[in-house]
Parts: C-alpha cells; structure tokens; sequence
C-alpha cells in the first residue's frame, strides 16, 4: 500500500540549535502514531514542519508519494507557492494545545470557517459539514455558542471538528490534552480514540502514557531532535523494555 | 344747509383757538425759564454737576432745558435728553431712560442717534433668556451651514484614514522592507510634525512646486494623511496584540496570509483598537477646525466671522454647544459600537 506521509531526512534548525535533527518517518493510511519525549526535544518544531509552519533546512515531504512543499531556487531548497501550500495545509489537519479557536466566531462557524473562505464550499453545504463533526465530537448543541463559553475539553473538541471539517487525510495532535484539567482529559481522549477507530490517520504528540498505549500502532521517542527509539506500544510499555534511555524517561513520567 | 354754515363756523373756531394756543406757548418759550438761566447755561451746569458724580442731579438740569419754541432750536434740547437718557442708561434706569428718548422723539420722530439708542436700551432691557434665544434664532442658522462642512470633512476622513491607516500598518509590518520603511516614514513625518503645519504646507506650499490645490481637497489630503498615520499606529498595535496561535490555526485549515487578516486577524483587533479610534475621531471632529486657517469655511470659520461682526460671546458658546452635539454623538455611537463588537467575549 502506498505511503501517506513520508519524512526523510529532515533537518531544522534554529540558530546553531538542531530542533529536528535528521529524522525520517513513514506513515500507511489509517496508521497512529504517538510521539514522546521530554521537553524541548523538538515534537512540536517536527510536527508544524509536516504542515509547514515550519521551513525545513534539509530533508524531503512525501505526501501521497509526491516529494511536495520545496523546490529548487537558486540552489537552494526553498518552501513552494504560497498557494501550493495552502492546498497541502488543507489535507492535513491540526489541532494546537492551546485549542487556537477563532473567538470572534461561534462554534458551528468555526468549522465553517476553512470550508467557505478556502475551500470555497457553499455556506449551506459547510453547514452541514461543520454540523456533522460537531456532532461526531458530541459539540453539536453548542453550536451557537462563543468559544469563550465552552470548558477546555468542549473548546478542543471543537478544534477537533473545526480540523476535521477540511476531510484531511492526516491529523497531527499536539499535546491535545496539556492544557487541559485532569477531569477534562478523558472527553478529548475518547474523541480522538472514536476517530483512530474510524480509520484517520494520526500523528500524536502527548505525554499520556495510557493513551499512546490505546491508540497507537507505532510509538516513537524523540530526544534532542532525533528519534532514540521506534516501536510498537508493547516494546515500549511491556515487561521487557531495553533500552536505558526509554526507561528513565519512562521513569520520570510515572 | 343750515347744518353746512355750522360746520363751517365751528372749523373756524376751533383754528382760531389753536392758532392762539400756538401763540401763547411761544410766548411762554421766550420768556425766560424759571430758573433765570438759558440752555447753555444749564448745559453746562449739567455737565459740571455730572463730573462730580452726581449722576441724578445732572440729570435733573438735563431735563430743565425746554423743548425747541418756534424761533428754532439752538440744538440744546436734543442733545441734553441724549445725555440724560444716557446717563439714565449708565444707572440702568433702562424705563427712565426710555420715557427721556420718547420726549426726544416726540420732538424729532427721525433723530437717527435716538433711534438707535432706543434700540439698545430695549435689548438692554430683554430678559437674558430672551436675548440668548434671539441671538441663538440670528446665528444658528449660518453655524449649522458651517457645521454642514465639518460633518462633510468628519466623514470623509472617516472613510479614508482607516482605509489609509491599515494600508500604512500592512505595509509596516510587511516583510517587504522599502514598503516597510515607506510607512515607517510616513507615520513619522506626520505623527511628528503639528497637523497645522500640515496644511499649511499642502495648501499654500505645494503651489510652490506646481500643485495648487483648493481649499476642500487641500483640508481632506491633510485629514487624512495626519489620519491614516495615527491610525496606523493603532491598528498595527492592534495587529500585533492578536495572539500568533490564531495566525498558525488560521493557516492550518489553509488560509492564505491575506485570507488570515481578513477573516481571523484583523476582526479580532475591532474590540481593541475601537476605543482608541474613537478617540482619534473625537480629536479629528475638533481638529477640523484647523482647516479654518487654509480658506475653509466650516464651523469654527463662521463662528470666527459671526464673532468678529458681531462681538457677540453667544456666537462662540453656540459653536462649542454644536462641537460637543457631535462628540456627544460619536461618543455614544462609539460606545454602542465597543458593546456590539465585543460581545463574543462576555458570552
Ligand atoms: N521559533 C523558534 N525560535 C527559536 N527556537 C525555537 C523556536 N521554536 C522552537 N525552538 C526551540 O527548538 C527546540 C524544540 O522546541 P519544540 O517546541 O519543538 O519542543 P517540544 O518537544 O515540542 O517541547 P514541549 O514538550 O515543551 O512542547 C526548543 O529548544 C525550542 O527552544
Ligand atoms: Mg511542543
């Protein structure tokens, strides 16, 4: 089966810092995969470079097979067309830790927001769109409400939708929960669960140990901007974990 | 018949009898008055009197000096019920003074110097309610026309600077620097120099370089220019308040930079550069009456020249009241505005 996603190579840096160093990845359709690792190891800098918020130094973006996003200018790797761009962004969603809801809009709004204004969809149509993710959220009679109303686990429920109402092939999660209160956790997780079940693919980052254990098919550990470690949940989170690194930091969590 | 003769005779008699009656006050003219002096004399002892002070007392050998018999008048009656009245007038004996000018000109129906001073002992005379509400009928009318010119200029300059003043912000916070620095140094120059001398330069200046412009094109580049500038300034702060993780949410579904400051930033700045704004406009409301100086007639231009015929304080207050009318509205309408266009964060 073709690959989804795949990142080879890639490289960014911030002055003399290395963020994302060298770091490869594959993803099929439908796969999950949860990123772990302390802070400041580069999860978020790795995950904005997917959608290009972030310009990489080196390294390639396969997005069904296609090398996109970069092309040559002057020798030089430089990011493509603004609208090219944008046409990627819009087949991969994102969901922020701090829920970045437009609040000038109500809720229904914005997850009409990206299908009118970029999409061009009709506002009848993005209607119904935008109604059927709140629903599957479970936000749907909050419709009419004003983000600033809503509870932290309600207004990333509706970042979930607001993303979703694009039809992106890839969702990327960036510590969905962190902000969150512990007893609010659960409501997103489980949004984010039913959607893994559905078949979305995904790419999480999150410290939620229990979590990455549920719903990913591969766990990777990333520290000082390179991956130490790859694997499936039971190498991770089993009896026999090898790797010293994984386990202090395991460690350290628990 | 008989009636006819007896119509006739009566006429006569009665002629006869003015005739006489005529006779005997001109006899009565001529002898001397009462007290052994003549007019000139009396004038003067008036007047000495009136030097110490004894404004009444003057006043009573005013009036001693008699009316014009037939022979003529040596011109003393006329100008001692003048003084009288005048020094009635000074005591604000307003009714006094007027019974001394209706002797004048019972005498003289035409004497211009006492219609006029009959004049302003009657608006003397007015209530002061009255006399305000008879100056504010006179010259509200010529300020509400000036007013017509600063609605005009207000709302011009409220249409442009905004337009102006995001262009300007745009361009500053632009990665394109000479765009960038174009609009640092337009804010510069016009945040920085008097508002004045901006028209002054534009209006009598740039004739110098073969741009001659009128008076209303002039005024409404100068708005404006020093307009747009100020904005500016707000609403890049404004711009720049806007957390950047709306910015990242609005590219994330795919929003083009444009597409990102229309619908997702620049909405958002309304609730906090609004009030600023309004304040801008208030201040702009006030500022055009700089545009007096450049050959504009508007509010304070007609205030100016109505003032200036007619010395009249009521003029000035009447424009100040017409000033603060349109604050008064702008601060209102800015308010209800603030209220609307914040409500998505009290709910
Ligand atoms: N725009 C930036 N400019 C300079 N340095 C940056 C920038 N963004 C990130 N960094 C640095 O890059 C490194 C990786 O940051 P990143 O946010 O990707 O870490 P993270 O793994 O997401 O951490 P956390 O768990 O705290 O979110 C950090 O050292 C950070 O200081
Ligand atoms: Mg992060």
């Amino acid at each position: 089966m073709q690959k989804l996603l795949e990142l080879k190579d890639i490289v960014k840096s911030f002055g003399t810092h290395r963020a994302v160093d060298n770091i490869s990845l594959s993803m099929h359709p439908g796969e999950k995969t949860v990123i772990i690792g302390p802070s400041g190891s580069g999860k978020s800098t790795l995950l904005r470079a997917i959608n290009f918020l972030e310009t990489i130094d080196s390294g390639s973006i396969f997005f069904e097979g296609h090398d996109v996003g970069y092309r040559q200018f002057k020798g030089k790797q430089v990011l493509d067309k603004p609208k090219i761009i944008c046409k990627l962004r819009t087949q991969i969603g994102m969901v922020f830790q701090h829920f970045n809801l437009f609040p000038h809009m109500t809720v229904v709004e914005n997850a009409m927001e990206g299908q009118v204004t970029v999409l061009k969809t009709t506002k009848a149509t993005a209607h119904d769109v935008a109604m059927s993710m709140l629903e599957k959220v479970g936000m749907s009679e909050f419709a009419d409400r004003y983000p600033s109303s809503l509870s932290g686990g309600q207004k990333q429920r509706v970042g979930i939708a607001r993303a979703l109402s694009m039809k992106p092939k890839l969702m990327l999660f960036d510590e969905p929960t962190s902000a969150l209160d512990p007893e609010l956790v659960g409501e997103v997780f489980a949004t984010i669960k039913q959607l893994a079940d559905e078949g979305m693919t995904m790419i999480i980052v999150t410290h939620n140990m229990g979590f990455a254990r549920e719903v990913a098919d591969q766990v990777v550990f990333m520290e000082d901007g390179s991956f130490l470690a790859k694997g499936t949940p039971n190498d991770f989170f089993g009896t026999q974990c090898q790797d010293p690194r994984i386990q202090s930091f395991i460690d350290r969590i628990f | 018949m008989k009636t006819r003769i007896e119509a006739i005779t009566r006429s006569v008699v009665i002629t006869t009898l003015l005739v006489l009656s005529l006779f005997a006050l001109s006899a009565q003219a001529a002898t001397p008055d009462p007290t052994g002096l003549n007019a000139d004399a009396l004038m003067r002892k008036a007047s000495n009197i009136m030097v110490t002070g004894d404004l009444a007392g003057a006043i009573i050998i005013y009036l001693q000096i008699p009316a014009p018999g037939p022979e003529g008048d040596q011109g003393q009656f006329a100008s001692s019920r003048m003084q009288a009245a005048r020094l009635e007038f000074a005591m604000k004996n307003y009714s006094a003074a007027l019974t001394v000018v209706d002797e004048l000109l019972a005498v003289y129906p035409h004497n211009i110097e006492a219609l006029q001073f009959q004049d302003s002992v009657k608006e003397a005379m007015m209530p002061q309610w009255k006399r305000l509400m008879q100056d504010t009928i006179k010259f509200v009318p010529h300020l509400l026309k000036g007013s017509l010119m600063t609605l005009l200029l207000v709302f011009f300059t409220i249409i442009i600077s905004p337009i102006g003043g995001l262009l300007i912000a745009l361009g500053r916070i632009g990665k394109f620097k000479p765009v960038s620095r174009l609009c640092w140094f337009i804010i510069w120059l016009f945040r920085g120099t008097p508002l004045l001398l901006q028209l002054f330069f534009i209006y009598y200046g740039l004739p110098a370089i073969g741009i001659t412009l009128s008076p209303i094109p002039a005024a409404l580049i100068g708005l404006s220019l020093n307009y747009s500038a100020y904005l500016a300034e707000i609403i890049r702060s404004g711009i720049l308040s806007i957390d950047y993780g709306q910015r990242e949410a609005a590219e994330a579904i795919g929003m083009s930079d444009w597409q990102a400051m229309r619908r997702i930033i620049i909405p958002q700045t309304y609730r906090v550069i609004l009030p600023p704004v309004g304040n801008e406009f208030i201040a702009l409301i006030k500022d055009t009456a700089l545009v007096s100086t450049i050959a504009m007639v508007e509010l304070m231009r007609t205030a100016d020249q109505l003032f200036n015929a007619s010395f009249n304080i009521t003029v000035l207050g009447l424009a100040a009241v017409i000033y603060l009318l349109f604050t008064t509205v702008f601060t209102f309408a800015f308010e209800m505005l603030e209220a609307r266009v914040g409500a998505y964060e009290k709910r």
